[in-house]
């Protein structure tokens, strides 16, 4: 096994100005399972595909383990990848699928069955062996897909969006699947997706990318909690972090935050760092997620200072809890994640409160977040 | 480079036509003969003659044939003459040397370097022999019904270095019956066995529809891309069509695939995989002058910018991919049914076009095949 480092990697395609890839560096540790998240078009397949040597590398080194790896061609990098577009090989069965690639690397056939039946077993398809694809169902290809990476043993596992061909519940199970298996065989994995969701429940660390840059490295609770900037912070979460801009305002010996229908107290180690920064009498945004957002009366007893009444325009029962959608907290609509059992209606006027110790305040300019920068 | 890859550069340097000829050496000595009966002397590689309104020079002598090389129109200097025969002779002796390092090889390269070069003539000429001349033969299987394909590789290499490497690769996955067939530099022509069509399982098919010559097509070139990128050297484009003789169409295989993989890089830039059943409207909309092309997109754009924002396009690609259908296109783009609607009906609000109504789907499908070319010109 080992580590993956890129250093001030870049892509610039031919024709086109802007790098579509920019100055990327990343340490990726022996045995780490790390995603690359963000939007279509962030240059996260790209990066990948770099990784893989399906993409030359601009500028920058690549090193796996600790060869340089710039000039090396794909069969000869050690690697395994996974990819959504992944196409097995038609006329071969499941079998002979996974064994074509130790085939070549001229491995003892004993060698090469006991791979194959190994991670068979570990896929749970080894009743599948003398299938050919086309006989398979789209869980049971994806399988045989990874099954053809593990095989290899590689020093690193790329997996670019492997299950976005699968409905959402094998997609859940497949994600789990995938997590046990790389933990069992503690390969360096680095893992591709759009999905937040895939990237907060698999990664020991998240790499955040938006137009070729990377916003954020981090693990899931930390990107989850601190936020560098606006886009993190509303890339990560679903439903969304709102936002609301206003102004910050010195009132009575606090730092209050005022927007249309909002007038909030900001703690006092936050309203600290506010003055210092000189933010006092500046446009600011404010951003709370859905479930720092409370209904609960003793929530509401205890947080007098940030309390705001709304309108729920539509409020969604999803049982286990329910989504508010509230007009009159800033201009736009706002969503609250409550109780299931609050049982608030279509139309209601409720009073809520915002749990500012876990808000987070941004630079309107710069986006950035004040409290983490 | 060798002479026919020559002849191209040759005739736009001059702008007249230029060709190679191929003569047994008695036609040769009758056309050179004068009006007296008497024999030029133009028997020595690079000597000159002239022939009614063209100009011969005597590029090539083969045992009983000779090849001679044709230019049109106007008659030349001394100096460019002597320029062209110094340049041929340096195409000779680098073909010579090429023929050299290719004595070592096995007697199946060998005859594949023969007829990558007889094919290379053929797809360059304007009057191509569409069978193969019966001195070129390997074996039986040119006889059968294959599978062609071509490959293009983007990292280059030398021909003669990676042909053993890449012939052994597809003997391992495809069969020992395959015949690989060197074209141009990165370019290479792969025949493979039909028996890969062949379904051992039909029972088996897990939607239990029956698959078409077109999907096993599809299916082969799919997994057959996927190994070259990584067990081979990278990223590559691949084509592939329909089986057919090699000794009777492989010139024509080798044109359709070419202008398939063209066509597919052109329009579907991203792509790595080209099949020509995928390309026809492609294929009607390359055929359109270019000035008409331009000034149609022209007009069309100028109702909205609207089509060329990158979530527009897209949208409506990935709209159209799964046939206009809403739902699907809403899943695969991980994006609210509603959220689609309302692109759909910004687009029909900025543009009059309603892309849920065939007439209109078709006319923006036009649009954007023609921004994708235009837009890079």
């Amino acid at each position: 096994m080992a580590g993956v480092r890129l250093e001030g990697i870049y892509k610039r395609y031919p024709g086109t100005e802007k790098a579509s890839v920019t100055d990327v560096n990343l340490d990726i540790k022996d045995k780490e399972f790390l995603v690359l998240v963000g939007p279509s078009g962030c240059g996260k397949s790209t990066t990948l595909r770099m990784i893989a040597g399906l993409e030359e590398i601009s500028e920058g080194k690549l090193f796996i383990g600790d060869r340089l790896v710039n000039d090396v061609a794909p069969k000869d990098r050690d690697i395994a990848m996974v990819f959504q577009s992944y196409a097995l090989y038609p006329h071969m069965n499941v079998y002979q699928n996974m064994a074509f690639g130790l085939k070549l690397r001229k491995f003892k056939k004993a060698d090469i069955d006991k791979r194959v039946r190994e991670a068979a077993k570990i896929l749970d398809i080894e009743h599948l062996l003398d299938r050919k694809p086309k006989a398979l169902s789209g869980g049971q290809r994806q399988r045989v897909a990874l099954g053809r990476a593990i095989v290899r043993e590689p020093q690193v596992f790329l997996m670019d969006e492997p299950l976005s061909n699968l409905d959402a519940k094998l997609r859940g199970q497949m994600r789990a699947e995938i997590s046990k298996l790389t933990k069992r065989l503690e390969t360096t994995t680095i893992y591709v997706t759009h999905d937040q969701i895939e990237a907060m429940t698999m990664g020991d660390r998240i790499v955040v990318m938006k137009d070729g840059f990377i916003q954020q490295t981090a693990s899931p609770e930390e990107l989850y909690n601190h936020p560098i900037n606006i886009f993190v912070a509303g890339f990560i979460g679903a439903p969304s972090m709102n936002f609301v801009s206003g102004t910050l305002v010195e009132q009575g010996g606090a730092v209050h935050f005022k927007a249309p229908g909002v007038d909030v107290v900001v703690p006092e180690g936050k309203a600290a760092t506010l003055r210092s920064k000189g933010y006092i009498g500046k446009e600011v945004i404010l951003g709370v997620r859905p479930e720092d957002i409370h209904e609960e009366p003793v929530f509401l007893e205890a947080s007098p200072n940030t309390i705001v009444n709304a309108n729920v325009e539509v409020a969604e029962n999803l049982g286990h809890e329910m989504y508010l959608y509230l007009n009159g907290i800033g201009s736009d609509t706002v969503i609250a994640r409550v109780d299931g059992r609050s049982g608030v209606r279509d139309g209601a006027s409720v009073k809520l409160a915002l749990d500012m110790n876990k808000a987070h305040l941004f630079d309107k300019e710069s986006e950035l977040n004040i409290f983490e920068n | 480079m060798s002479t026919f890859e020559w002849v191209k550069p040759l005739q736009q340097i001059l702008k007249s036509k230029v060709q190679l000829l191929t003569l047994s050496i008695s036609d040769w000595k009758k056309e050179t003969e004068n009006e007296s009966g008497t024999h030029l002397t133009v028997n020595q590689v690079g000597s000159w003659v002239r022939q009614k309104d063209k100009l011969w020079m005597l590029a090539e002598q083969d045992g009983n044939q000779v090849t001679v090389l044709e230019i049109s129109g106007e008659e030349l200097s001394e100096k460019e003459k002597e320029l062209i025969s110094w340049s041929m002779q340096l195409a000779n002796a680098n073909k010579e040397k090429t023929a050299v390092s290719i004595s070592s090889v096995s007697e199946t390269e060998r005859l594949a370097y023969k007829l990558g070069e007889w094919l290379n003539k053929q797809l360059e000429s304007d009057a191509p022999s569409y069978s193969l001349p019966d001195h070129i033969t390997i074996g039986n299987r040119l006889y059968h019904d294959m599978i062609p394909f071509l490959l293009i590789t983007e990292h280059p290499n030398a021909q003669q270095d990676i042909y053993p490497e890449l012939e052994k690769l597809l003997r391992s996955f495809l069969s020992d019956d395959i015949l690989l067939i060197p074209l141009k530099s990165q370019e290479w022509m792969i025949w493979g066995p039909v028996s890969l069509l062949k379904d051992d399982d039909p029972e088996l098919l897990q939607d239990g529809e029956e698959e078409t010559l077109e999907d096993s097509l599809t299916s082969i070139a799919y997994g057959l891309h996927e190994m070259l990128a990584s067990e081979w050297l990278g990223e590559c484009h691949l084509a592939v069509t329909q089986p057919v003789s090699p000794s009777k169409g492989m010139v024509e295989a080798a044109l359709t695939l070419r202008e398939t993989i063209s066509l597919g890089r052109k329009f579907h830039v991203g792509t790595n995989i080209h099949l020509p059943w995928m390309l026809q409207l492609e294929r009607l909309l390359n055929a359109i002058p270019e000035a008409n092309r331009s000034k149609y997109l022209e007009q069309s754009l100028k109702r909205a910018d609207l089509f060329v924002e990158a979530e527009m396009l897209g949208t409506l690609e990935t709209f159209f991919s799964l046939d206009c259908n809403v739902s699907e296109t809403a899943k695969k783009l991980y994006i609210h049914r509603n959220t689609l609607l309302y692109r759909l009906d910004k687009l029909k609000q900025e543009t009059g076009l309603d892309v849920r109504q065939f007439r209109d789907a078709v006319l923006v499908k036009i649009i954007l095949l023609l921004y994708k070319v235009t837009k890079r010109n």
